[in-house]
């Protein structure tokens, strides 16, 4: 199984990692930075780098816990501890938009889609081959992908 | 600086030169082409322009969860003043080099100097409408009209640019809003115009991209090659050697790099005299050479035939000069302006290369200083000679040699402008429009501006040239383009059997290649005087020629400004890589779609050879079809 580890002393705050997350989950069928819609709510990015208040940064993505607080809450079933993979999956389909989860994640990493009904989080860019566009994304490798 | 000794994991970027890009991946020092992996990965908000760091508030960038920067700034607003700021940068740039050039000529009058060409004064004098008692006062009166304009503020029109723009686009930029005023005044309003809280209208900054583009492209381009053409002598067409076998290792050898031609005009005659020869001698050379490198190398190949004695030949563009300086044979580097890379100060230092510069606003941090001041010529003249002859002595034997003798080609076609080609079809754009209108050559495509390697060393102007005379489509460049397709050989006779069937017959029929090198990026000017001839000629106006430009590996600020003329000029521009103006959809839409009905021309941006050539290809058969050719 494969996590993202993360070192917040090496995150310059760069946000390439965020860029990277919305380029490999964008809808619209384009490719390539500079025709990615910056400004478009559907491209919103699975994690975050919020500021630390120290003069640091503080990288939010998510651990694919072993106990995750987001499936633990889910009532519909959407999302669910692939025991085999170690991946936290969601289900859009299955999804009843009641935002347990996001209220539960200890690490604040689900967020409400734009249109409401849905939420986005963390896939561990499943549809690549080469793993998480954002580790690879990384010019500091303040996170990367570890065999636990 | 890396101390590398071991060459088999070095990794180096592609360049179109093969046996060069073989070549630097081999030195044991640090150049360009290897710190591109080390910067490969870039930042997204800068690549499209959303990255504002105009105030302490900042950076702020734009993403769906924050469209807007801290001051309220959008995406319009920040990639608009972003890309202002880069045109009047590079405005600036050409501005201070036509300042510069207009001050040699003044100079040159005022002490009854030596005048190369008094045709080019005489041609000059009667585009101006200016008249003088002799020479000498004639070059003082085209300095100071020139300058007089320059020197306006920018709220008072500048005399001159009715007299060299084509009067039909002066109809319409009058219409549209931007003729300009004093093109130093103009540089000045625009940087004020971006600064924090001040212009926040997209539009409005945009239409003062066009303006800065006609007082750069008048008089930073077009005037520059005109006034340099009466003291350094004008272009006659033959072959030259290109590429690093023009280093001779008998002799003292001075590679020059930058924009400004004329401030080496008293040096390099000076290094002809009995007594400085005489110098080199005794410190066991044959002589002194020229080696040029960047834009000034190319003009001076350009006018070379004037200085055959002094002037080795063209070594290459701005991201060779690095490997030019480490074959050990370069004893010194005299610059004046971009693109003189900070990449090769370790590169002298470590090979004992005496830096100087001859312009404070291209100062190297290791280099000497001795600017270049008309009335104090003589002496600080002799002072670089002096300078250098003694780090010719305390290197040679030693630093080691690693000449690359093979490199380039000796039969390079040069020395083309708007005058010698003209006389070449034999004194009339004639010949040229009539094997245009037979469809023997479809059109024009003037492949010009920097060369860059992010991206791959000239591997995109290469494959676009090489697509566009396949497609019988004639090219001409100016700039680093230049320097990176001769060295590869486009600029020979032979490079006639890889266009295509009609344009290859008429190479071989003319004896010439189908890459026509007008020499430095300032010759973009000379393009545009081709240009506007052969549409009066025609009685049409420029955006009905099947004529298109690409800046395919365009890198600075001041190819932006260039590229601000040809869009006022109504040409279409093509682009390799996006001028960091994506993140806004407005600015994008009218630079690429609505600018067609302000001035004619547009940006089309496309990252591949190939499809970037159709895309040029369809522009220049609809040009055909409208003008029913």
């Amino acid at each position: 199984m494969k996590r993202i580890f993360i070192d917040p002393a090496k995150c310059d705050g760069c946000k390439n990692c965020s860029l990277a997350c919305m380029e490999s989950h964008r809808q619209d069928g384009g490719t390539g930075i500079y025709t990615l819609d910056l400004l478009d709510p559907r491209n919103q990015s699975r994690n975050r780098i919020l500021s630390d208040g120290k003069g640091g940064y503080s990288p939010v993505f998510c651990r694919h816990c072993d106990i995750p607080d987001c499936a633990g809450a889910c009532m519909s079933g959407a999302l669910h501890k692939n025991m085999e993979s170690g991946l936290v999956e969601y289900d859009a389909e299955k999804c009843a938009a009641c935002y347990m989860c996001v209220m539960s994640c200890r690490y604040g990493v689900p967020a409400i889609s734009p249109d409401r009904k849905h939420i986005i989080k963390c896939d561990f860019c499943a549809h690549l081959e080469e793993g998480p566009a954002c580790v690879r994304a990384c010019p500091k490798k303040a996170i990367e992908v570890r065999e636990v | 600086m890396n101390n590398c000794t071991d060459c088999i994991n070095c990794n180096t970027c592609p360049s179109a030169d093969k046996p060069m890009e073989e070549y630097i991946r081999r030195i044991p020092l640090e150049t360009a082409h290897h710190r591109v992996e080390g910067q490969s990965t870039k930042c997204g908000f800068g690549l499209q322009g959303v990255c504002c760091r105009l105030c302490a508030n900042g950076p702020c960038r734009i993403t769906p969860e924050s469209p807007r920067g801290i001051c309220g700034a959008n995406a319009d607003t920040i990639v608009a003043r972003n890309f202002l700021r880069a045109v009047a940068a590079g405005s600036g740039c050409y501005i201070h080099v036509v300042e510069n050039t207009a001050r040699q000529l003044k100079n040159t009058g005022l002490h009854k100097d030596k005048i190369r060409s008094e045709k080019a004064l005489n041609h000059l004098a009667g585009l101006l409408g200016v008249t003088g008692k002799d020479k000498y006062d004639l070059c003082v009166k085209v300095a100071d009209a020139v300058l007089s304009d320059l020197y306006r503020p920018e709220y008072e029109p500048m005399e001159l640019v009715e007299k060299l723009a084509y009067s039909p686009r002066v109809k319409r930029w009058k219409e549209l809003g931007i003729m300009p005023g004093g093109a130093k005044g103009e540089v000045f309003l625009n940087v004020v115009k971006t600064s924090t809280n001040l212009s926040s209208d997209p539009a409005e900054m945009l239409v003062s991209c066009l303006r800065l583009g006609i007082s750069t492209g008048l008089y930073g381009l077009q005037l520059t090659n005109l006034l340099n053409d009466v003291v350094l002598g004008d272009p006659e067409i033959r072959t030259a050697p290109v590429g690093m076998n023009v280093i001779d290792p008998n002799y003292i050898n001075i590679l020059i790099t930058g924009h400004q031609h004329s401030l080496f005009t008293y040096i390099q005659d000076r290094l002809l005299d009995d007594d400085v020869t005489a110098k080199a001698k005794a410190a066991g050379a044959k002589g002194f050479k020229l080696v040029g490198c960047t834009c000034v190398g190319q003009d001076l190949q350009l006018r070379g035939a004037h200085y055959t004695e002094i002037f080795d030949g063209h070594a290459g563009n701005n991201y060779i000069s690095e490997a030019v300086l480490s074959c050990g044979a370069i004893d010194a580097v005299l610059s004046e302006f971009n693109c003189t890379l900070p990449g090769i100060e370790p590169i002298c230092e470590k090979l004992k290369i005496k830096q100087i510069c001859l312009d404070v606003v291209a100062k190297k941090a290791n280099a000497d200083l001795i600017p270049f001041h008309y009335e104090t010529r003589q002496e600080d003249g002799d002072k670089i000679i002096d300078e250098i002859i003694e780090a010719y002595k305390s290197r040679r034997g030693q630093v080691p040699m690693n000449l690359f003798t093979e490199h380039g080609n000796k039969n390079t076609l040069t020395g083309i402008s708007e005058g010698s080609l003209k006389a070449f079809l034999g004194g009339s754009w004639k010949p040229l429009i009539d094997l245009i209108a037979s469809g023997k050559i479809k059109g024009l495509a003037g492949v010009v501006g920097c060369s860059s390697v992010a991206y791959g060393h000239d591997t995109l102007t290469a494959e676009l040239t090489k697509e566009l005379i396949a497609k019988d489509i004639l090219v001409l460049t100016a700039g680093c383009s230049s320097g990176g397709l001769e060295n590869i050989g486009m600029m020979t006779p032979e490079a006639a059997e890889l266009a295509g069937p009609n344009l290859k017959a008429v190479c071989k029929e003319l004896g010439i290649p189908p890459v026509l090198n007008f020499g430095p990026c300032l010759a973009i000017g000379r393009l545009e005087i081709v240009a506007t001839e052969i549409a009066r000629e025609l009685g049409v106006d420029l955006p009905q020629l099947p004529l298109v430009i690409s800046a395919a590996q365009w890198l600075e600020e001041q190819a932006l400004a260039d590229g601000s003329f040809a869009l006022a000029l109504g040409l279409p521009l093509h682009l390799g890589v996006p001028p960091f103006v994506t993140g806004s959809k407005l600015v994008t839409k009218i630079l690429t779609e609505d600018m067609v009905g302000l001035t004619g021309g547009r940006v089309i941006i496309d990252p591949d050879g190939k499809s970037a050539a159709n895309q040029l290809e369809a522009i220049i058969e609809e040009k055909r079809r409208a003008l029913k050719i």
